[in-house]
């Protein structure tokens, strides 16, 4: 398989909690040095969240080791004003910066897009914030979760006429990382034809609105507001989760067309509620869905799941068992996908870690294990940046490293 | 956004090919990956089946309720930028057409199942001997060789055998029976699916300028929503089931602080567990004498009472706007948001100051209003160059003037509904 299309390419990453180290893990795994710039003195708060397997500490993280695979990890102080200059020689033998700190940190730290370009000149540097770097709420501070509030996601998502909800896996982090990955790459693909580098300014509120179309547009086309539909959809009946036998166990079942609806009430053992002339077509269907969804729950609780879900299937019914991630794990395709790699972590040992989402035929991705905090500062600091054993004994001395 | 018209695009010189979901239950999200990179710049020629065209067109939402597939919003919003051509690829000849115009593309974008693609002659393994420096790129619910391949999914199916929408509401079930898992707004599982192959597409661009060949790239609507989910899974794999994340990604039942509660007018997403939102939230409540019990003393102790500090918080809000609540709560550096409307989120002060909603002339929907820049380019900015094509309006520009098709077979072609 041979080389990985980012070799020879260089990112200083100053992002933490999720967003940008997915986006810079995507790099990594693909042959970008990234070398993640963390403080034990200001530590990522994911290197405290969940996964310890009991034990208590900055390296035990399951969370974060699922996210920063593929980079190497240096410890600096930005707080420090002797900081600075390490970071400087940093950016300067980099391709891209990214961070996600709140809006004007950056500067504060003397690391503004301003002043690292007159380290690298053709630099390219990726902001991520709630809501972007300009405008009014500037300086806010917030977590993907909360923002997607301010995007509208929160009021559209919800059972029908009910509450506006949270979505769960952290939304919209991985999201809005992967997002970020296509922009940097774009960027870094002009950068090569043109040698210019430039400043991405990116609003996780802006990408989420971005991926809601349908209110948005209704809004634009007719100034009316949708609010929650819960699993249904509005060209598509039924189109939801229904019960089946058994605690917590559930059915999604997606129907497109009279033929389907027809299957489904003949695997369900109801070929009358396919003449129902409540649920006839599909007009009818979407006009009476509370009772279709009654008729409908009423008897697949009465089904094994996974045995209605196959005998769905060979019907051609767009049908899924509803996973929660444990029952996920078990599941034989997912196992199959790739996704799921071992890796040999510094204090975790040999641990699975959810990897890129996706396969390439020609290319073999690098999977290295999430870096132990300031596992390679040494290297960095003597290798990459010319700082003597002394210098560096200094700087840790004086809390810049460290 | 003023002003931008004369400034390069990142994309320029690329040429991507979309073809048409074929599916009865079609995905999105080969639309939203062209339209990712059409924004950018890239040329991107939209294929869509004769007469009916692709099916965002037939999914509104139409203005004043009236089905037209020229101004429905889908339409209007994923396809700006593309030029739009019509082939039906049941027909060898049209198919002919397409192999010309993958000869001189970078990249495919392919909505549709293995088992069609084969049937097309359009599998990737074909694809790539023919052209060896395409990049193919699959978009399919499951990924073109999971054991899955053959299996119909979609956005809700997907996004139930994620982990997503079991994991939603998060932390606001309280009657797990009645309260099914639930998927996000809209088409999320597409529209991820989308971003996901485009950046994927991009790492197999690099991956030929440094070796000169063209590769498969296989982008699934499940593992991409899988990848939302990866926190639970690096839980699930690092952890002992009877610590707290291991019951959170075994339950759905409330096991900790939501992120959204009500207020007076409407609701706030609002996190108020660390230390430092914890100081903040106290000032900004007034320092009430409950809010200073030992119980809420630390991180643990808040978390393990998640329900205290919420009935606590809750019962302040219900005093509060949220507007209000947003801005005081930010002033004291937590976490906080109004739960926008799409009304709030068009006429949002905040976006309009940025430029982010993008406004242009198309030739049948007149004004059009749209979400714009994803993310603000500082030398390369995203922009409508054109708006979304009538259906087969680059026809002739795309078969005979590009590909030299004589006008007379481009007739008879029209004509025979190959074209």
């Amino acid at each position: 398989m041979g080389q990985l299309p980012f070799e020879g390419i260089r990112i200083a990453d100053f992002g933490w909690i999720f967003a940008i180290p997915h986006a810079t893990a995507w790099l990594g795994s693909l042959g970008a040095e990234v070398i993640r710039v963390e403080s034990t003195l200001a530590p990522d708060l994911v290197r405290f969240l969940g996964g310890t397997d009991g034990f208590v500490g900055i390296n035990r993280s399951g969370m974060y080791n699922s996210i920063n695979f593929s980079k190497r990890g240096v410890v600096l102080n930005l707080a420090h004003p002797e900081a600075r200059e390490v970071a400087y020689r940093l950016v300067a033998k980099s391709d891209v910066v990214t961070e996600n700190f709140t809006v004007g940190n950056m500067k504060k730290f003397g690391l503004s897009y301003e002043n690292l370009r007159k380290v690298k000149p053709d630099l390219i540097m990726l902001s991520g914030t709630p809501l972007g770097q300009t405008g009014p709420y500037a300086n806010t501070v917030g977590f993907g979760p909360t923002t997607q509030a301010f995007a509208g996601m929160c009021h559209l998502t919800g059972y029908p006429d009910g509450f506006p909800c949270g979505i769960g896996g952290t939304w919209p982090d991985f999201a809005v990382g992967v997002a970020m990955t296509f922009f940097m790459l774009a960027a870094l693909h002009y950068r090569e034809r043109t040698g210019e580098g430039q400043y991405l300014d990116l609003s996780m509120a802006e990408t989420v609105t971005a991926m809601l179309p349908e209110a948005m547009m209704e809004y634009f086309l007719n100034w009316r507001e949708h609010g929650p539909i819960g699993n249904r959809a509005e060209s598509m009946a039924p189109h939801g989760v229904f019960p089946a036998k058994g605690d917590d166990r559930w059915i999604a079942i997606a129907i497109a067309t009279e033929e389907e609806f027809g299957a489904l009430c003949e695997v369900l053992g109801a070929p009358a509620l396919a003449a129902d002339r409540r649920f006839t077509r599909l007009a009818q269907r979407l006009a009476n869905l509370d009772a279709l969804e009654a008729e409908i729950a009423a008897r697949t609780k009465t089904f094994e799941r996974d045995e209605l879900v196959a005998s769905l299937r060979e019907h051609g019914i767009a049908t899924g068992p509803v996973y929660g991630p444990v029952e996920l794990m078990h599941d034989g395709a997912f196992l199959a996908s790739g996704m799921l790699v071992e890796l040999e972590h510094g204090e975790s040992g040999r641990r699975v870690v959810p990897v890129l989402p996706v396969g390439f035929s020609a290319m073999e991705p690098d999977y290295r294990p999430s870096p132990t905090i300031g596992e390679h500062t040494d290297e960095v600091l003597s290798g990459l940046l010319g700082y003597s054993a002394d210098e560096i004994a200094r700087l840790r001395e004086k809390q810049v490293v460290i | 956004m003023e002003g931008q018209s004369g400034k390069p695009q990142a994309l320029k010189g690329i040429s991507i090919v979309e073809l048409p979901c074929l599916d009865r239950m079609p995905t999105l999200s080969a639309a939203m990956a062209a339209k990712a990179f059409a924004d950018l710049g890239a040329e991107v020629i939209k294929v869509e089946p004769p007469k009916v065209g692709a099916s965002e067109r037939h999914e509104g939402p139409f203005k004043a309720e009236i089905p037209d597939p020229e101004t429905g919003g889908l339409h209007l919003y994923l396809n700006t930028n593309k030029l739009g051509v019509t082939l039906d690829l049941e027909s060898e000849k049209a198919r002919g057409l397409l192999s010309g115009l993958l000869a001189s593309a970078d990249i495919l974008l392919n909505p549709n199942v293995p088992a069609l693609n084969e049937r097309l002659g359009l599998d990737w393994r074909r694809l790539i001997a023919r052209f060896p420096k395409l990049i193919v790129v699959s978009l399919t619910s499951f990924g073109s060789d999971s054991p899955y391949r053959d299996v119909r999914g979609g956005d809700l199916i997907a996004t139930h055998m994620s982990g997503v929408g079991y994991e939603t509401p998060i932390n606001q079930v309280t009657d797990p029976p009645n309260e099914p898992p639930l998927k996000p707004a809209g088409r999320q599982a597409d529209y991820l699916a989308g971003f996901t192959a485009a950046a994927a597409a991009m790492c197999a661009l690099f991956h030929r300028k440094r070796t000169g060949a063209g590769q498969h790239v296989d982008a699934s609507l499940w593992l991409s929503m899988v990848s939302m989910i990866r926190p639970s899974i690096g839980v699930y794999s690092h952890d002992t089931p009877e610590a707290p994340y291991g019951v959170r990604i075994r339950t759905r039942d409330k096991i900790g602080v939501p992120w959204v509660y009500p207020c007076q007018d409407g609701w706030v997403s609002f996190s108020p567990l660390t230390d430092r939102f914890w100081r903040g939230t106290k000032t900004i409540m007034g320092n009430p004498e409950w809010a200073e019990n030992e119980l809420f003393a630390t991180l643990t102790s808040r978390a393990t009472n998640h329900d205290a500090v919420e009935a606590g918080l809750v019962d302040w809000l219900s005093t509060q706007k949220k507007q209000e609540v947003f801005l005081k709560a930010q002033a004291e550096h937590v976490p906080c948001f109004p739960v926008n409307t799409p009304r709030e989120v068009a006429e949002n002060p905040h976006y309009k100051a940025r430029g982010f909603f993008a406004e242009h002339e198309h030739p049948v929907a007149g004004t059009v209003r749209m979400p714009g820049a994803p993310c603000q380019f500082s030398r390369t900015p995203w922009r409508i160059v054109r708006g979304a094509p009538r259906l087969g309006e680059h026809n002739r520009r795309i078969f005979v003037e590009r590909l030299g098709l004589a006008e007379s077979e481009f007739e008879t072609l029209c004509r025979d509904g190959v074209i």
